[in-house]
Protein backbone atom coordinates (compact mmCIF):
# COMPACT_ATOMS: atom_id res chain seq x y z
CA UNK A 1 0.00 0.00 0.00
CA UNK A 2 1.26 3.47 -0.91
CA UNK A 3 0.47 6.39 1.38
CA UNK A 4 -0.55 9.12 -1.02
CA UNK A 5 -2.63 12.27 -0.79
CA UNK A 6 -5.50 10.48 -2.54
CA UNK A 7 -5.31 7.53 -0.16
CA UNK A 8 -5.37 9.88 2.81
CA UNK A 9 -7.98 12.47 1.87
CA UNK A 10 -9.76 11.72 -1.39
CA UNK A 11 -13.54 11.63 -0.93
CA UNK A 12 -13.23 12.36 2.82
CA UNK A 13 -15.02 15.32 4.45
CA UNK A 14 -14.58 14.81 8.21
CA UNK A 15 -17.92 13.00 8.55
CA UNK A 16 -18.31 11.40 11.98
CA UNK A 17 -15.19 12.99 13.48
CA UNK A 18 -15.45 15.25 16.54
CA UNK A 19 -13.07 18.22 16.62
CA UNK A 20 -12.71 20.42 19.72
CA UNK A 21 -11.43 23.98 19.54
CA UNK A 22 -9.86 25.03 22.86
CA UNK A 23 -9.82 28.81 22.47
CA UNK A 24 -11.82 32.01 22.98
CA UNK A 25 -15.19 30.42 22.12
CA UNK A 26 -16.91 29.87 18.76
CA UNK A 27 -19.68 32.01 17.25
CA UNK A 28 -22.05 29.30 15.95
CA UNK A 29 -24.09 31.86 14.00
CA UNK A 30 -21.20 32.78 11.71
CA UNK A 31 -22.07 31.52 8.21
CA UNK A 32 -18.55 30.19 7.66
CA UNK A 33 -18.66 28.09 10.83
CA UNK A 34 -22.04 26.40 10.87
CA UNK A 35 -23.41 24.30 13.70
CA UNK A 36 -21.45 23.75 16.91
CA UNK A 37 -22.29 20.38 18.49
CA UNK A 38 -21.36 21.31 22.06
CA UNK A 39 -20.04 24.31 23.94
CA UNK A 40 -18.61 24.82 27.40
CA UNK A 41 -17.10 27.97 28.90
CA UNK A 42 -14.55 27.52 31.68
CA UNK A 43 -13.58 30.22 34.17
CA UNK A 44 -11.52 30.45 37.32
CA UNK A 45 -13.11 31.12 40.68
CA UNK A 46 -10.33 32.85 42.65
CA UNK A 47 -12.08 32.47 46.02
CA UNK A 48 -12.78 28.77 45.76
CA UNK A 49 -9.57 28.33 43.73
CA UNK A 50 -11.29 26.06 41.25
CA UNK A 51 -12.45 25.91 37.66
CA UNK A 52 -16.13 26.55 36.96
CA UNK A 53 -17.74 25.04 33.85
CA UNK A 54 -20.80 26.59 32.16
CA UNK A 55 -22.37 24.28 29.58
CA UNK A 56 -24.37 25.71 26.71
CA UNK A 57 -24.06 28.28 23.93
CA UNK A 58 -21.59 31.10 24.44
CA UNK A 59 -20.12 33.94 22.42
CA UNK A 60 -16.60 34.27 21.13
CA UNK A 61 -14.77 36.84 23.27
CA UNK A 62 -12.21 37.83 20.67
CA UNK A 63 -12.91 36.27 17.27
CA UNK A 64 -9.94 33.93 17.36
CA UNK A 65 -11.84 30.74 18.21
CA UNK A 66 -14.34 31.48 15.44
CA UNK A 67 -11.43 31.95 13.03
CA UNK A 68 -9.98 28.55 13.97
CA UNK A 69 -13.40 26.88 13.72
CA UNK A 70 -13.94 28.42 10.27
CA UNK A 71 -10.60 27.11 9.02
CA UNK A 72 -11.42 23.59 10.27
CA UNK A 73 -14.92 23.77 8.74
CA UNK A 74 -13.48 24.81 5.35
CA UNK A 75 -11.09 21.82 5.29
CA UNK A 76 -13.43 19.22 6.85
CA UNK A 77 -16.99 20.44 6.14
CA UNK A 78 -18.82 17.50 7.72
CA UNK A 79 -16.91 17.23 11.01
CA UNK A 80 -18.66 17.92 14.34
CA UNK A 81 -17.24 21.04 16.00
CA UNK A 82 -17.07 21.54 19.78
CA UNK A 83 -16.19 24.80 21.51
CA UNK A 84 -14.19 24.72 24.74
CA UNK A 85 -13.77 28.32 25.87
CA UNK A 86 -10.78 28.75 28.19
CA UNK A 87 -10.15 32.48 28.00
CA UNK A 88 -12.07 34.79 30.27
CA UNK A 89 -12.10 38.19 31.89
CA UNK A 90 -8.81 37.82 33.74
CA UNK A 91 -5.51 36.09 33.32
CA UNK A 92 -5.41 34.59 36.81
CA UNK A 93 -6.05 30.86 36.84
CA UNK A 94 -5.26 30.64 33.14
CA UNK A 95 -3.07 27.55 33.53
CA UNK A 96 -5.60 25.41 35.48
CA UNK A 97 -8.46 26.56 33.22
CA UNK A 98 -6.46 25.68 30.12
CA UNK A 99 -5.57 22.25 31.56
CA UNK A 100 -9.19 21.57 32.54
CA UNK A 101 -10.32 22.57 29.04
CA UNK A 102 -7.85 20.21 27.41
CA UNK A 103 -8.90 17.29 29.60
CA UNK A 104 -12.55 17.97 28.78
CA UNK A 105 -11.78 18.29 25.07
CA UNK A 106 -10.13 14.90 24.88
CA UNK A 107 -13.20 13.21 26.38
CA UNK A 108 -15.47 14.53 23.62
CA UNK A 109 -13.24 14.74 20.54
CA UNK A 110 -10.80 12.73 18.44
CA UNK A 111 -9.00 15.87 17.27
CA UNK A 112 -8.23 18.85 19.52
CA UNK A 113 -7.06 22.16 18.10
CA UNK A 114 -4.89 24.26 20.40
CA UNK A 115 -3.79 27.58 19.09
CA UNK A 116 -2.83 28.58 22.64
CA UNK A 117 0.04 27.49 24.80
CA UNK A 118 1.68 28.40 28.06
CA UNK A 119 5.31 29.25 28.67
CA UNK A 120 5.01 29.04 32.48
CA UNK A 121 7.50 26.38 33.63
CA UNK A 122 5.27 25.40 36.58
CA UNK A 123 2.74 23.94 34.13
CA UNK A 124 5.23 21.91 32.13
CA UNK A 125 4.67 18.63 34.00
CA UNK A 126 0.89 19.02 34.07
CA UNK A 127 0.69 19.55 30.30
CA UNK A 128 3.17 16.75 29.73
CA UNK A 129 0.82 14.36 31.55
CA UNK A 130 -2.16 15.64 29.59
CA UNK A 131 -0.35 15.23 26.26
CA UNK A 132 0.55 11.63 27.18
CA UNK A 133 -3.03 10.94 28.24
CA UNK A 134 -4.28 12.22 24.89
CA UNK A 135 -1.80 10.08 22.93
CA UNK A 136 -2.82 6.91 24.80
CA UNK A 137 -6.52 7.69 24.26
CA UNK A 138 -5.90 8.05 20.54
CA UNK A 139 -6.72 11.77 20.57
CA UNK A 140 -4.67 13.92 18.20
CA UNK A 141 -3.58 17.23 19.77
CA UNK A 142 -2.76 19.74 17.05
CA UNK A 143 -0.82 22.65 18.57
CA UNK A 144 0.25 25.97 17.15
CA UNK A 145 3.88 26.72 17.85
CA UNK A 146 4.39 29.88 19.91
CA UNK A 147 5.10 32.84 17.62
CA UNK A 148 7.65 34.13 20.12
CA UNK A 149 10.92 32.20 20.41
CA UNK A 150 10.26 30.83 23.90
CA UNK A 151 9.50 27.34 25.22
CA UNK A 152 5.78 26.64 25.11
CA UNK A 153 3.68 23.76 26.35
CA UNK A 154 2.24 21.48 25.18
CA UNK A 155 3.29 22.45 21.63
CA UNK A 156 6.87 21.25 22.02
CA UNK A 157 6.09 17.77 23.35
CA UNK A 158 6.85 14.84 21.05
CA UNK A 159 3.34 13.34 21.12
CA UNK A 160 1.52 16.40 19.74
CA UNK A 161 1.35 17.59 16.14
CA UNK A 162 3.09 21.00 16.25
CA UNK A 163 2.46 23.45 13.45
CA UNK A 164 3.91 26.77 12.27
CA UNK A 165 2.71 29.01 9.44
CA UNK A 166 4.03 28.69 5.90
CA UNK A 167 3.14 30.87 2.92
CA UNK A 168 1.06 28.19 1.19
CA UNK A 169 -2.51 28.87 0.08
CA UNK A 170 -3.80 25.50 -1.15
CA UNK A 171 -5.58 22.96 1.03
CA UNK A 172 -2.68 20.47 0.80
CA UNK A 173 0.19 22.94 1.14
CA UNK A 174 1.71 21.05 4.03
CA UNK A 175 5.45 20.98 4.78
CA UNK A 176 7.30 18.70 7.17
CA UNK A 177 10.27 19.95 9.15
CA UNK A 178 13.25 17.61 9.43
CA UNK A 179 14.44 19.46 12.56
CA UNK A 180 11.69 19.41 15.24
CA UNK A 181 10.24 20.41 17.70
CA UNK A 182 8.24 22.25 15.02
CA UNK A 183 7.07 19.35 12.86
CA UNK A 184 4.77 20.80 10.21
CA UNK A 185 4.12 23.98 8.26
CA UNK A 186 0.66 24.89 6.93
CA UNK A 187 -0.98 28.03 5.46
CA UNK A 188 -1.04 30.85 8.03
CA UNK A 189 0.33 33.98 6.36
CA UNK A 190 -2.13 36.52 5.01
CA UNK A 191 -5.07 34.12 5.31
CA UNK A 192 -8.71 35.28 5.27
CA UNK A 193 -10.62 33.93 8.26
CA UNK A 194 -14.06 34.46 9.83
CA UNK A 195 -14.13 36.86 12.81
CA UNK A 196 -16.69 38.57 15.06
CA UNK A 197 -20.09 39.93 13.95
CA UNK A 198 -20.24 37.61 10.95
CA UNK A 199 -17.26 39.39 9.42
CA UNK A 200 -13.84 38.28 8.27
CA UNK A 201 -10.26 39.52 8.49
CA UNK A 202 -6.93 38.90 6.80
CA UNK A 203 -4.41 37.74 9.38
CA UNK A 204 -1.05 36.08 9.97
CA UNK A 205 0.13 33.69 12.67
CA UNK A 206 0.96 30.12 13.60
CA UNK A 207 -2.39 29.91 15.32
CA UNK A 208 -4.15 29.81 11.92
CA UNK A 209 -1.86 27.09 10.59
CA UNK A 210 -2.79 24.63 13.37
CA UNK A 211 -6.54 24.47 12.57
CA UNK A 212 -5.70 23.85 8.92
CA UNK A 213 -3.85 20.70 9.99
CA UNK A 214 -6.62 19.83 12.50
CA UNK A 215 -9.06 19.92 9.58
CA UNK A 216 -6.84 17.65 7.48
CA UNK A 217 -6.53 15.22 10.42
CA UNK A 218 -10.34 15.16 10.76
CA UNK A 219 -10.65 14.29 7.08
CA UNK A 220 -7.99 11.60 7.38
CA UNK A 221 -9.71 10.05 10.42
CA UNK A 222 -13.12 10.12 8.74
CA UNK A 223 -11.67 7.89 6.03
CA UNK A 224 -9.26 5.89 8.21
CA UNK A 225 -10.80 5.90 11.70
CA UNK A 226 -8.43 3.39 13.30
CA UNK A 227 -5.23 5.40 12.88
CA UNK A 228 -3.32 6.25 16.08
CA UNK A 229 -1.82 9.72 16.68
CA UNK A 230 1.63 8.45 15.65
CA UNK A 231 0.24 6.92 12.45
CA UNK A 232 -1.51 10.21 11.73
CA UNK A 233 1.84 12.00 12.00
CA UNK A 234 3.43 9.49 9.64
CA UNK A 235 0.70 10.07 7.06
CA UNK A 236 1.00 13.86 7.37
CA UNK A 237 4.72 13.55 6.80
CA UNK A 238 4.22 11.38 3.71
CA UNK A 239 1.76 13.76 2.08
CA UNK A 240 3.87 16.88 2.76
CA UNK A 241 5.08 18.88 -0.22
CA UNK A 242 8.72 18.35 0.70
CA UNK A 243 8.46 14.70 1.80
CA UNK A 244 11.42 12.46 0.96
CA UNK A 245 9.69 9.49 -0.60
CA UNK A 246 11.84 6.48 -1.34
CA UNK B 1 15.02 41.80 71.80
CA UNK B 2 13.09 42.40 68.58
CA UNK B 3 11.95 39.18 66.90
CA UNK B 4 13.15 38.46 63.34
CA UNK B 5 9.49 38.54 62.22
CA UNK B 6 8.93 42.06 63.47
CA UNK B 7 12.32 43.25 62.23
CA UNK B 8 11.80 41.86 58.74
CA UNK B 9 8.23 43.18 58.56
CA UNK B 10 9.47 46.65 59.47
CA UNK B 11 12.29 46.38 56.94
CA UNK B 12 9.76 45.47 54.24
CA UNK B 13 7.48 48.34 55.19
CA UNK B 14 10.26 50.92 55.17
CA UNK B 15 11.72 49.67 51.89
CA UNK B 16 8.26 49.71 50.30
CA UNK B 17 7.84 53.35 51.33
CA UNK B 18 11.32 54.43 50.21
CA UNK B 19 11.23 52.61 46.85
CA UNK B 20 9.35 55.24 44.82
CA UNK B 21 11.73 57.96 46.07
CA UNK B 22 14.79 56.25 44.66
CA UNK B 23 13.17 54.93 41.45
CA UNK B 24 14.67 56.09 38.15
CA UNK B 25 12.40 59.03 37.29
CA UNK B 26 12.29 58.67 33.51
CA UNK B 27 10.54 55.38 32.79
CA UNK B 28 7.52 57.07 31.26
CA UNK B 29 9.75 59.24 29.05
CA UNK B 30 11.68 56.17 27.99
CA UNK B 31 8.44 54.39 27.05
CA UNK B 32 7.20 57.45 25.16
CA UNK B 33 10.47 57.58 23.21
CA UNK B 34 10.20 53.88 22.51
CA UNK B 35 6.65 54.20 21.11
CA UNK B 36 7.66 57.16 18.98
CA UNK B 37 10.78 55.41 17.66
CA UNK B 38 8.74 52.33 16.74
CA UNK B 39 6.15 54.49 14.99
CA UNK B 40 8.84 56.25 12.92
CA UNK B 41 10.79 53.09 12.12
CA UNK B 42 7.73 51.26 10.81
CA UNK B 43 6.35 54.35 9.13
CA UNK B 44 3.16 53.72 11.10
CA UNK B 45 0.21 56.02 11.75
CA UNK B 46 0.30 55.32 15.49
CA UNK B 47 1.99 53.27 18.18
CA UNK B 48 0.60 52.74 21.68
CA UNK B 49 1.35 50.88 24.88
CA UNK B 50 -1.45 49.58 27.12
CA UNK B 51 -0.71 48.07 30.53
CA UNK B 52 -2.74 45.60 32.58
CA UNK B 53 -4.17 46.90 35.84
CA UNK B 54 -3.10 45.15 39.07
CA UNK B 55 -6.22 42.97 39.07
CA UNK B 56 -5.68 42.17 35.35
CA UNK B 57 -9.26 43.10 34.46
CA UNK B 58 -8.46 46.16 32.34
CA UNK B 59 -5.88 47.55 29.96
CA UNK B 60 -4.87 51.19 30.42
CA UNK B 61 -3.23 53.07 27.53
CA UNK B 62 -0.31 54.80 29.23
CA UNK B 63 1.75 55.82 26.22
CA UNK B 64 0.87 56.74 22.65
CA UNK B 65 2.49 58.35 19.63
CA UNK B 66 0.94 59.46 16.35
CA UNK B 67 -2.68 59.57 15.18
CA UNK B 68 -5.22 59.75 18.02
CA UNK B 69 -2.46 59.80 20.67
CA UNK B 70 -4.23 62.43 22.80
CA UNK B 71 -7.52 60.53 22.76
CA UNK B 72 -6.05 57.15 23.45
CA UNK B 73 -3.78 58.09 26.37
CA UNK B 74 -5.49 57.28 29.66
CA UNK B 75 -8.20 55.23 28.00
CA UNK B 76 -9.21 51.97 29.71
CA UNK B 77 -10.66 48.91 27.99
CA UNK B 78 -11.68 45.53 29.46
CA UNK B 79 -8.90 42.94 29.09
CA UNK B 80 -11.55 40.44 28.01
CA UNK B 81 -12.18 41.82 24.54
CA UNK B 82 -10.71 43.25 21.39
CA UNK B 83 -7.41 42.72 19.68
CA UNK B 84 -5.37 44.03 22.65
CA UNK B 85 -7.31 41.74 25.01
CA UNK B 86 -6.57 38.73 22.84
CA UNK B 87 -2.83 39.50 22.87
CA UNK B 88 -2.55 39.67 26.68
CA UNK B 89 -4.85 36.67 27.19
CA UNK B 90 -3.13 34.45 24.65
CA UNK B 91 0.39 35.83 24.96
CA UNK B 92 0.56 35.70 21.16
CA UNK B 93 1.31 38.50 18.70
CA UNK B 94 -1.43 39.38 16.22
CA UNK B 95 -1.45 40.79 12.72
CA UNK B 96 -4.80 41.83 11.26
CA UNK B 97 -5.75 43.46 7.98
CA UNK B 98 -9.22 44.56 7.10
CA UNK B 99 -10.33 43.03 3.85
CA UNK B 100 -11.36 45.89 1.57
CA UNK B 101 -14.93 44.60 1.34
CA UNK B 102 -15.44 44.01 5.05
CA UNK B 103 -14.76 46.86 7.47
CA UNK B 104 -16.50 45.24 10.46
CA UNK B 105 -13.40 44.04 12.24
CA UNK B 106 -12.10 47.55 12.87
CA UNK B 107 -15.14 48.46 14.94
CA UNK B 108 -13.75 47.66 18.37
CA UNK B 109 -10.41 49.28 17.61
CA UNK B 110 -11.94 52.35 16.02
CA UNK B 111 -14.39 52.80 18.87
CA UNK B 112 -11.57 52.75 21.35
CA UNK B 113 -9.01 54.88 19.52
CA UNK B 114 -11.08 57.23 17.38
CA UNK B 115 -8.97 56.15 14.44
CA UNK B 116 -10.02 53.52 11.90
CA UNK B 117 -6.98 51.50 10.89
CA UNK B 118 -6.66 49.23 7.88
CA UNK B 119 -4.00 47.16 9.62
CA UNK B 120 -3.06 46.31 13.21
CA UNK B 121 0.08 44.68 14.52
CA UNK B 122 0.04 43.95 18.26
CA UNK B 123 2.59 42.09 20.39
CA UNK B 124 2.64 41.10 24.07
CA UNK B 125 4.75 43.03 26.58
CA UNK B 126 5.79 40.44 29.14
CA UNK B 127 8.56 39.57 31.55
CA UNK B 128 9.66 35.97 32.04
CA UNK B 129 6.90 35.39 34.57
CA UNK B 130 4.32 38.15 34.13
CA UNK B 131 2.11 39.52 31.36
CA UNK B 132 2.38 43.30 31.56
CA UNK B 133 0.50 44.66 28.54
CA UNK B 134 0.43 45.08 24.78
CA UNK B 135 2.30 47.21 22.23
CA UNK B 136 0.16 48.09 19.21
CA UNK B 137 1.13 49.51 15.82
CA UNK B 138 -1.53 50.89 13.47
CA UNK B 139 -1.06 51.09 9.68
CA UNK B 140 2.56 50.37 8.91
CA UNK B 141 4.10 51.86 5.80
CA UNK B 142 2.61 49.78 2.98
CA UNK B 143 6.04 49.48 1.35
CA UNK B 144 7.37 47.49 4.32
CA UNK B 145 7.86 43.71 4.18
CA UNK B 146 5.24 41.24 5.41
CA UNK B 147 3.75 41.12 8.86
CA UNK B 148 5.82 38.13 9.96
CA UNK B 149 9.13 40.03 9.85
CA UNK B 150 7.71 43.20 11.38
CA UNK B 151 5.96 41.24 14.13
CA UNK B 152 9.37 39.92 15.21
CA UNK B 153 10.90 43.40 15.02
CA UNK B 154 8.08 45.00 17.02
CA UNK B 155 8.56 42.27 19.63
CA UNK B 156 12.11 43.59 20.19
CA UNK B 157 10.60 46.97 21.12
CA UNK B 158 8.06 45.26 23.38
CA UNK B 159 10.82 43.33 25.15
CA UNK B 160 12.67 46.58 25.84
CA UNK B 161 9.48 48.11 27.24
CA UNK B 162 9.09 45.05 29.48
CA UNK B 163 12.63 45.47 30.83
CA UNK B 164 12.01 49.16 31.59
CA UNK B 165 8.70 48.38 33.29
CA UNK B 166 10.15 45.54 35.34
CA UNK B 167 12.98 47.77 36.51
CA UNK B 168 10.58 50.49 37.51
CA UNK B 169 8.24 48.07 39.28
CA UNK B 170 11.08 46.70 41.37
CA UNK B 171 11.17 50.13 43.04
CA UNK B 172 7.43 50.45 43.60
CA UNK B 173 7.52 47.00 45.23
CA UNK B 174 10.87 47.40 46.90
CA UNK B 175 9.75 45.87 50.21
CA UNK B 176 8.75 42.61 48.50
CA UNK B 177 11.87 42.63 46.35
CA UNK B 178 14.11 43.12 49.39
CA UNK B 179 12.41 40.40 51.44
CA UNK B 180 12.59 37.98 48.51
CA UNK B 181 16.32 38.73 48.32
CA UNK B 182 16.63 38.06 52.08
CA UNK B 183 14.78 34.76 51.66
CA UNK B 184 17.18 33.72 48.91
CA UNK B 185 20.25 34.82 50.85
CA UNK B 186 19.03 33.01 53.99
CA UNK B 187 18.39 29.73 52.18
CA UNK B 188 20.61 27.87 54.67
CA UNK B 189 18.45 29.08 57.57
CA UNK B 190 15.12 27.52 56.63
CA UNK B 191 13.16 29.27 59.37
CA UNK B 192 14.41 32.75 58.47
CA UNK B 193 13.92 32.09 54.75
CA UNK B 194 10.32 30.98 55.39
CA UNK B 195 9.57 34.11 57.42
CA UNK B 196 11.10 36.38 54.76
CA UNK B 197 9.32 34.74 51.83
CA UNK B 198 5.93 34.74 53.54
CA UNK B 199 6.40 38.40 54.48
CA UNK B 200 7.51 39.22 50.92
CA UNK B 201 4.09 38.34 49.52
CA UNK B 202 2.29 40.08 52.38
CA UNK B 203 3.97 43.51 52.31
CA UNK B 204 1.10 45.97 51.95
CA UNK B 205 1.34 48.17 48.85
CA UNK B 206 2.48 51.64 49.74
CA UNK B 207 -0.24 54.29 49.85
CA UNK B 208 -0.53 56.01 46.45
CA UNK B 209 -0.33 59.53 47.88
CA UNK B 210 2.80 58.68 49.84
CA UNK B 211 4.34 57.06 46.78
CA UNK B 212 3.62 60.20 44.78
CA UNK B 213 5.14 62.37 47.50
CA UNK B 214 8.26 60.20 47.43
CA UNK B 215 8.46 60.54 43.64
CA UNK B 216 8.14 64.31 43.89
CA UNK B 217 10.97 64.38 46.42
CA UNK B 218 13.07 62.21 44.12
CA UNK B 219 12.74 64.90 41.43
CA UNK B 220 14.36 67.38 43.84
CA UNK B 221 17.66 65.60 43.33
CA UNK B 222 17.94 67.62 40.13
CA UNK B 223 17.55 70.92 41.92
CA UNK B 224 19.75 72.95 44.26
CA UNK B 225 20.39 72.21 47.94
CA UNK B 226 18.48 75.39 48.83
CA UNK B 227 15.41 74.14 46.92
CA UNK B 228 15.60 70.82 48.73
CA UNK B 229 15.83 72.53 52.16
CA UNK B 230 12.82 74.67 51.27
CA UNK B 231 10.81 71.57 50.31
CA UNK B 232 11.72 69.80 53.55
CA UNK B 233 10.71 72.87 55.59
CA UNK B 234 7.37 73.08 53.76
CA UNK B 235 6.56 69.45 54.44
CA UNK B 236 7.62 69.77 58.09
CA UNK B 237 5.26 72.76 58.42
CA UNK B 238 2.40 70.70 56.96
CA UNK B 239 3.09 67.82 59.36
CA UNK B 240 3.36 70.20 62.34
CA UNK B 241 0.11 71.88 61.36
CA UNK B 242 -1.68 68.54 61.00
CA UNK B 243 -0.43 67.44 64.41
CA UNK B 244 -1.60 70.69 66.05
CA UNK B 245 -5.06 70.26 64.52
CA UNK B 246 -5.23 66.62 65.59
CA UNK B 247 -4.21 67.53 69.17
CA UNK B 248 -7.07 70.01 69.59
CA UNK B 249 -9.84 68.67 71.81
CA UNK B 250 -12.92 67.76 69.77
CA UNK B 251 -11.04 68.01 66.49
Amino acid sequence: MQITRDWAFDGADGQGVDVAVVDSGIDPTHPAVGPVSSAVALTWDPLAEQVIAADGPHTDLFGHGTACAGIIRAVAPQCRLHSVRVLGERLSGKGPVFAHGLRHAMTIARVVNLSLSTSRPEYRTLFYEIADEAAFRGVVLVCAVNNAPAPSYPSQFASVVSVAANDGAGPYDLDCNPTPPVEFGAPGIGVTVPWLNGGSIVTTGNSYAAPHVAGLVARLLSKHPTLTPYEVKTVLRHVSRNAQRG
Amino acid sequence: MTSPDALLAELGRVAQAIGPAVAPPDTSRLLAALADTARRLFGAAACSLALLTDDESELVYTTAAGAGAQDVTGMRIPASQGVAGWVVQSGQPVSIDSPADDPRFARDVAESTGYVPREILAVPVASATTMLGVLTLLDRDTARPGAVQDMALLQVFADQAAIALEGSRAFTRMGSVLLTAVATAAAADAELADIASSLAVAVPPVDRDLAELAEVFALLSRHSAADRRLAVRLVREVVAHTERVAARPGA
